[in-house]
């Protein structure tokens, strides 16, 4: 048995938009301490890693460790129904053992949905050490990657003392964006080693994208050819990690 | 055909750009086999070019295959050699279903029956030596390794995939999975909508793991060969009478072995010793001998053999060649974020 209700539905929206660029089909852990989830791409490049304790619900039940597995697209629809200042609770409904998902407004609007077979798959967390630790606004973190997407489908992240740099290079146009500690868009940088890597921007772009509108600061960790390590810090408590792989080339 | 675990194998549907960077080792005869069977006409005419040499194998190797390369996979052709002495029976079988279906086309023709006549002429598809020069010259153009096993080319993928030099094995055939290969692809080739008679269905491709497999069935890889042999291989292609796949499951989890449930069957008849084709699948005749190199397609060489030799429509194969280096240039380099996992 587990009941999850969340006050504010867009809260509950914008976290099922980030979780649903890297899945199509979520299982989320339901423990006594909170709601978790940590799930790879199907192409397994990029990973995602969500919790969210107790404190962010409204009220939040669960009797024993639950895994429910979700169409989050499905989910999303829902949610999407929901307006600002509705309450959104998750349940388990006992007749038919499906998802039980109540918006409560003006009026209560009730829910089923079907549940899928959840993934036994433990995604393990990366083990990388990371040189570089850089602090971002996630919005101008976004339009940086907006601008390198306009030339290539790729960009190379280079860190230095004082600054961040990223270049692509496309058929036709190449891009170089150069940013410096202390601006609006870098807060603040620590690199213990000079490091670049290269990533696929579509990924980026989409999990930048997807998180945007739950958080204003990311903080980026890399090392150089290993995935990154993109954190974006929640409004309230919570944690939402995106894990990236690097593209290598190998010639 | 191989062996029948259709409906005893669990399977689980895959896209195939999910599985971009990933090597297959594709089952040659098993894919130009399809292709042949499957390209032609509605009245069943194969693809030919103006010399009357038949094409649909080119066709099939060449669109298939760009696709792939495309959406990242690196796709490898693993071709037969010699056939294990034990299949010449299921060989001669074979050779006599596609004379009768020969006859039989021409009968359907005769009587302008097309439908039937496509039918029988998918039934008769038989595969010639130029064939397989043909599609070695084309992957060879397309910049795609393909490796010549001794024997069997399932046993050889299923060897590469077991030593990591391949991530997946590709074929039809569940015989792969006797072969010991880890992750059977099936419907790679001839994914898309399908004939299948009158009706056309959607087949998607789909993944099958040994290791889920044995465990569903409650198995170990012994006994899955053991309970392949009593439904029938490539080596005893008629198996045992009366005795299907559900039969064959429950004999080797009650009894253990071949050995100990043949008292417990009703005349049980082999061609040979079963644990000779116990043999075949346990150590299949494989070698180290191949190297496994990606380059880029050599495109003008492609419009050369396809368009002027073969004569492919030149705009379509150039569409397809463009779409296969762009895909492929953008797949290039991605890694798997598992690297790190330690």
């Amino acid at each position: 048995m587990f009941k999850l209700k969340v006050s504010d539905a867009k809260l509950l929206r914008d976290m099922a938009t980030a979780i649903s660029i890297l899945v199509d089909e979520a299982t989320f852990k339901i423990e006594s301490d909170g709601l978790k989830l940590r799930a790879m791409d199907p192409s397994r490049v990029a990973m995602i890693d969500f919790e969210w304790p107790k404190s962010v619900f409204q009220e939040y039940e669960a009797t024993e460790p639950t895994k429910i597995c979700l169409n989050i697209s499905e989910l999303l629809k829902l949610l999407k129904r929901a307006g600002k200042d509705e309450s959104v609770e998750l349940g388990l409904d006992d007749k038919t053992g499906k998802l039980l998902v109540t918006i409560m407004g003006k009026y209560a609007r009730k829910f089923t949905m079907s549940m899928l077979e959840p993934s036994e798959e433990e995604v393990p967390t990366p083990k990388i050490s990371f040189n570089v630790k850089a602090k971002t606004t996630t919005s101008g973190l976004s339009q940086a990657i907006e601008d390198a997407q306009l030339v290539s489908d790729h960009v190379k992240i280079e860190a230095e003392t004082d600054k961040i740099t990223l270049s692509a290079t496309g058929d036709i146009m190449g891009a170089t964006i150069t940013i410096q500690k202390g601006t609006d868009a870098l807060l603040d940088l620590e690199v213990k080693e000079n490091a670049k890597a290269t990533f696929s921007l579509s990924y980026l772009s989409e999990i930048i994208k997807a998180a945007a509108a739950s958080s204003e600061i990311a903080t980026l960790e890399f090392s150089t050819d290993m995935p990154v390590k993109i954190d974006f810090q929640q409004a309230k408590e919570g944690k939402l990690t995106f894990f990236l792989a690097p593209r290598i080339e190998t010639e | 055909m191989g062996v029948n675990f259709k409906d005893l194998i669990p399977k689980t549907p895959v896209k195939l750009e999910d599985l971009s960077g990933k090597i297959i080792a594709i089952d040659a005869y098993n894919a130009i086999y399809q292709f042949l069977s499957i390209i032609r006409q509605p009245d069943g005419t194969p693809l030919k070019d103006s010399t009357g040499k038949i094409t649909s194998h080119l066709s099939g190797l060449f669109y298939r295959t760009s696709n792939l390369v495309e959406m990242g996979l690196k796709p490898v052709y693993v071709f037969d050699g010699e056939s294990p002495v034990l299949k010449a029976a299921e060989i001669e079988r074979r050779r006599q279903i596609k004379v009768e279906a020969a006859i039989r086309y021409e009968k359907a023709v005769k009587e302008g029956k097309p439908e039937e006549a496509r039918m029988y002429a998918q039934a008769s598809t038989s595969m010639k030596d130029y064939m397989l020069d043909d599609s070695q010259k084309l992957l060879g153009l397309m910049g795609l390794p393909w490796v010549q096993a001794p024997s069997e080319g399932e046993a050889q993928a299923a060897y590469m995939a077991r030593k990591g030099t391949a991530d997946y094995c590709a074929s039809q055939d569940y015989d792969s999975l006797l072969f010991g290969a880890p992750k059977l692809l099936r419907n790679v080739t001839i994914s898309g909508r399908r004939r299948r008679g009158k009706v056309f269905i959607e087949v998607v491709p789909e993944v099958v793991e040994l290791s889920k497999a044995l465990n569903e069935c409650g198995l170990t890889y012994a006994q899955l060969i053991d309970v392949g042999i009593l439904i029938g291989t490539d080596f005893n292609p008629d198996g045992i009478e009366g005795i299907g796949p559900k039969t064959a499951l429950k004999l080797i989890r009650q009894h253990g072995t071949l050995e100990a449930a043949l008292p417990h069957i009703k005349n049980p008849t082999f061609p040979c010793e079963p644990n000779q084709i116990r043999e075949i699948f346990l150590h299949p005749q494989v070698t180290d001998n191949y190297k496994l190199d990606w380059r880029d397609a050599d495109e003008q060489g492609i419009i050369d053999f396809m368009c002027r030799e073969k004569e492919f429509g030149e705009e379509r194969i150039k569409k397809s060649l463009e779409r296969m280096t762009a895909g492929s240039k953008k797949q290039k380099g991605k890694v798997s974020l598992e690297k790190w996992f330690g």
